[in-house]
């Protein structure tokens, strides 16, 4: 059974659409990434899992529970970090543990301060004096305390260092690897790339594809380049279908690879070819052109 | 529910604390200047006849050339400084759950933690009724610790103080309740404090106004005001209970529906 799951969940702000009918499934130890620029739709999803908001349409379970009406009993299993943290300003990592240890009914002490160290967190630092990275590791810090089952983070690097970004990125793999499910929404597809099994691109309110990140991969062009011997091989060559010319410079030729990597070898091989480079499949156009294809379908 | 609460506490104790030793000084002031006012009242009222009427109207009941000295006492608990620090600290807590919380965004933390919103709820109701208690109990103090200077037929006994400060924490309970009403419908704060602000003024003037203005009467019975009369407590020593009750109806109604709405809608920092 998923950990979470939406089924055509839909949420308006007066006339004007939040999100359209998502559905989404995560299961326990995946790190699912949530993908789209600002004001698709992410933050809303995660308002309607975390019970903040009441649907208009649809449904959203976390547990097998409706996020709606047992919100405070699921939230025993999850761990929020909201995208837009903002603390009360006189609250400390001390305050904060024992306020949230009271609440949950368990003592989140221990594994607060051991996360707190490995964020390099002051313990005594109150909100108010605080630098906004600083914040969102004290935020991290108190949703991660507990061992959620679920982790939802929305946008959780923002802010942090490149240093705290991957031991984030270290913890949100530990935990995925004790069994949680980790709902890690973003706007940057290079963080999610690197730490996401599987991913989708909301646009719009609206899933525009939910696959895992191997088979966008295969999806994904490889950005080729041919060095012929001189400008004139260059220009005169007859390149194959499965190779779409994004420039010509020089004796350089820069294509984009459609498909697997042996028919090119086939084919280059009967080339002028004085060199030929074949980069690592390229999500970032992906994304781009699903972006561009959702654009077109609204 | 006790990590709710310690949360609130922590927010809470300097204010309340604030508001409490100051309605306890405002108190020892009122008591020890009303006997030296109420010497030259009967002056005041052949000079100023004016006076005699603007001073039914802050009672909120009619009095006659030779004000009694008991009455006058009841000043004491009228008098709009008091009032003012009362409904201070009403109105700063009803507003906090949930137009401050999202008005400063901590809403989505509060409600990340595995609480209803019932509870949340309920934890402020409890600190508002358990700091009104402080905070009038700091007040009566105050009154307590300067009695002595006052004469002794004006000193109100303790049963008639203790009716007087039940029907003001009446006051009090529907002035919060009505905060927590208008706060479970607001997202802002500054817009749900406006509202509850512009409600007790209102209910003041129409109190003052109904003494002095006869159509302002017939519509009296809607300011809170109408339901606290310290005044006629010290004349008659009876309990006002209907007018308790009717305090306590319009707390229990607002509390009430405020809960159910901060429970049905969506809440998130805006």
């Amino acid at each position: 059974m998923a950990m979470l799951r939406t089924t055509n969940l839909t949420r308006r702000y007066g006339a004007r659409l939040g999100v359209d009918r998502v559905n989404l499934a995560v299961d326990a130890g995946e790190v699912f990434g949530f993908l789209g620029p600002n004001g698709a739709g992410k933050t809303t999803t995660i308002r309607l899992l975390m019970g903040f908001l009441r649907p208009h349409a649809g449904q959203a379970e976390i547990g097998g529970l409706d996020c709606w009406r047992h919100s405070a009993r699921l939230k025993r299993d999850v761990g929020y970090l909201p995208g837009d943290l903002r603390l009360y300003p006189w609250l400390t990592l001390t305050t904060a543990t024992s306020i949230v240890s009271q609440t949950r009914g368990m003592n989140i002490s221990a594994r607060a301060s051991e996360l707190a160290e490995r964020f390099e967190l002051e313990p005594t630092l109150p909100v108010r004096k605080m630098s906004r990275g600083t914040r969102q590791k004290l935020g991290l810090v108190l949703a991660m305390a507990h061992r959620p089952r679920l982790l939802i983070l929305d946008e959780p690097t923002s802010g942090l260092d490149p240093l705290m970004q991957s031991r984030l990125a270290d913890l949100v793999r530990e935990a995925a690897a004790a069994g949680a499910a980790v709902f890690f929404s973003s706007h940057t597809l290079s963080e999610v790339e690197s730490l996401c099994d599987r991913v989708a691109i909301v646009r719009r309110g609206k899933v525009i594809v939910d696959e895992s990140l191997d088979a966008l991969r295969h999806r994904a062009p490889r950005v080729v380049e041919l060095q012929y011997g001189d400008e004139h091989a260059a220009s005169a060559a007859v390149l194959p279908d499965f190779l779409q010319v994004v420039e010509r410079r020089g004796a350089v030729c820069r294509c984009e690879l459609e498909g697997t990597t042996p028919p090119l070898v086939t084919w280059a091989y009967q080339q002028p070819l004085v060199d030929i480079r074949i980069g690592r499949p390229d999500l970032e156009s992906v994304f781009h052109r699903l972006y561009h294809v959702g654009e077109e379908g609204t | 529910m006790r990590g709710l609460l310690q949360k609130t506490l922590r927010e809470l104790w300097v204010s309340t604390l604030l508001i409490g030793l100051g309605l306890a000084g405002a108190n020892m002031l009122l008591t020890f200047l009303i006997p030296k006012v109420q010497m030259q009242l009967g002056d005041v009222f052949e000079r100023l006849p004016f006076a005699q009427t603007m001073m039914s109207a802050l009672l909120g009941t009619e009095v006659g050339k030779e004000l009694t000295a008991r009455a006058m006492a009841s000043v004491l608990w009228v008098h709009p400084i008091v009032l003012a620090l009362v409904w201070t600290q009403a109105i700063n807590l009803s507003t906090r759950v949930p137009a401050g919380e999202v008005d400063r965004g901590t809403i989505d933390f509060l409600l990340g933690l595995p609480v209803s919103r019932r509870l949340v709820y309920a934890c402020e109701v409890v600190m508002l009724l358990a700091t009104g208690v402080l905070v009038i109990a700091m007040g009566f103090a105050g009154h307590r610790a300067m009695a002595p200077v006052m004469p002794a037929d004006m000193r109100p006994d303790l049963q008639s103080s203790l009716i007087i400060m039940a029907n003001f924490y009446c006051l009090y309970l529907a002035v919060g309740g009505v905060g927590f009403l208008v706060s479970a419908l607001c997202s802002h704060r500054g817009r749900a404090v406006a509202i509850v602000l512009a409600l007790v003024l209102g209910s003041f003037l129409l109190n003052f106004a109904a003494q002095l203005w006869p159509p302002a009467q017939r519509v009296a019975f809607l300011g809170v005001l109408e339901y606290y009369r310290p005044a006629l407590v010290l004349q008659s020593g009876e309990v006002p209970w209907s007018d308790m009750l009717v305090l306590l109806a319009i707390a229990a109604f607002a509390l009430i529906a405020g809960g159910e709405v901060m429970a049905r809608r969506s809440l998130c920092t805006t």
